[in-house]
């Protein structure tokens, strides 16, 4: 507890993608929602920094992290990188708009940015590296979003104080 | 001349900022345009990623993996007495299997020199232990702790002592990737060992089954028909164990493949003499 006073809300943040990182791309035979589980809490810590904590030290992160997942999970560059970059662009170009909105708005996009990420994500797959477009892991992805979506918020919410 | 001053390191940082922001997004435009090449960057950054964040990864996820061990520890536990019910019963059978195969081994070795046929062989490259496995979200790959250094080449075929495990899909100098038989994205040219019909074989998704993709002449195999590489398309040798036909449907066919994909822990990388 007293090391944790030494970090700020952006260093945990940034200490939990590191760990979703971590799990997400190692697969656990007897848990593979485990696997789904942190792919999703990955993008909604993404998500979140990008919203409530950018810094432009986030390219950096997004460039990172985004070669990584690609060649962990796909063995080629392409998807996640492209997603992740395209994620900070959009927002610089939304910002001005996102500042006026109430803070139930912000949560609704927050979640519809998840969902949209995710699935963006898969048809990239497909169409750069022809990687089939698996309905059923989206699904799966989708009910875990849905699942974890408030408790994660929640937590977040708690580390900004 | 404070003021001018700060007015010029603002314009300096905003300036460097804007730069490093644009270099970035042309820099991840770039790998991805030159990801499928093999360019020294893309292979430096798949080394790396194999060699270095593997590691880390691993030693990070450690205690949900320590977790999931002790689980599966759990069940094999609980199922110990059935299993060495089973296991007795099994023993019985073999045996009377084992007189048969010795005596078809000796037959075998007979016909063998009468007709003066050679072996069909494999050459063994290398046995490689399980690192990882990336087989739960989008493909279904694996990492194997040889790479370059061990020979192993893109294209070589990975068996266990059941079968056909995958083909090697990327090599680094200490590491391969080999993407297993299940993913949707590898297509495998087959033959049914009773009827001889040929057709390609893909992942079904599900991790389980693969599905006929291709049937030649539209001739489908009969329910629990052995489903063998045909070596037509030269990338798997011949006649490597595959799979078991599971189901047949109007225009498709399932196969069950015998190497249990979820545990595998040693894969032999192989080539046709």
């Amino acid at each position: 507890m007293e090391f944790s006073k030494f970090l700020n809300s952006s260093s945990k943040l940034n200490i939990i993608l590191i760990i979703s990182f971590s799990i997400s791309v190692n697969s656990f035979i007897l848990f593979p929602n485990i696997n789904n589980g942190f792919y999703v809490l990955f993008h909604l810590t993404l998500i979140y920094l990008i919203f409530y904590h950018y810094h432009y030290y986030l390219y950096f992160v997004a460039l990172i992290y985004g070669i990584l997942f690609d060649i962990f999970l796909l063995n080629n560059i392409g998807a996640h990188l492209i997603t992740f970059i395209s994620l900070l662009i959009l927002f610089i170009l939304l910002k001005k708009y996102l500042i006026r909105l109430s803070s139930y708005q912000i949560i609704f996009i927050y979640f519809i940015t998840l969902i949209i990420l995710l699935l963006i994500e898969q048809l990239l797959a497909n169409l750069i590296h022809d990687y089939k477009f698996n309905m059923s892991s989206f699904i799966n992805f989708f009910l875990i979003s849905l699942i974890i979506f408030i408790p994660t918020v929640f937590l977040f919410t708690k580390l900004d104080k | 001349m404070a003021p001018k001053f700060q007015i010029k390191v603002f314009q300096i940082s905003n300036l460097v900022k804007n730069f490093t922001i644009i270099s970035i997004v042309t820099l991840s435009f770039l790998l991805v345009f030159f990801s499928k090449s093999d360019l020294y960057l893309i292979n430096g950054i798949k080394n790396l990623s194999s060699s270095i964040i593997t590691p880390i990864t691993r030693f990070i996820s450690a205690p949900i993996n320590v977790f999931s061990n002790l689980v599966d520890e759990y069940n094999k536990f609980r199922s110990l007495k059935f299993e060495n019910k089973i296991l007795q019963e099994e023993i019985v059978r073999l045996k009377k299997w084992q007189t048969l195969a010795i005596q078809n081994s000796r037959e075998n070795k007979v016909l063998k020199k009468l007709l003066n046929a050679t072996d069909n062989n494999l050459t063994l490259i290398k046995t490689a232990s399980l690192v990882n496995r990336n087989d739960t979200i989008y493909s279904k790959l694996i990492n194997l702790n040889a790479g370059n250094e061990d020979k192993i080449q893109k294209n070589m075929s990975a068996i266990n002592e059941r079968g056909l495990v995958g083909k090697v899909i990327d090599t680094t100098s200490n590491n391969s990737r080999v993407m297993l038989l299940t993913d949707p994205n590898l297509s495998i040219s087959v033959k049914s060992i009773s009827d001889g019909i040929f057709s390609l074989l893909t992942g079904k998704g599900d991790g389980k089954y693969l599905v006929s993709a291709f049937i030649k002449e539209n001739k489908m195999p009969r329910l629990g028909d052995i489903v063998v590489t045909s070596g037509t398309a030269q990338i798997f040798p011949v006649d490597l164990l595959v799979g078991k036909v599971a189901k047949v449907e109007k225009n498709r066919f399932f196969v069950l493949p015998f190497v249990d994909f979820q545990n595998i822990d040693y894969v032999q990388i192989v080539i046709s003499k």
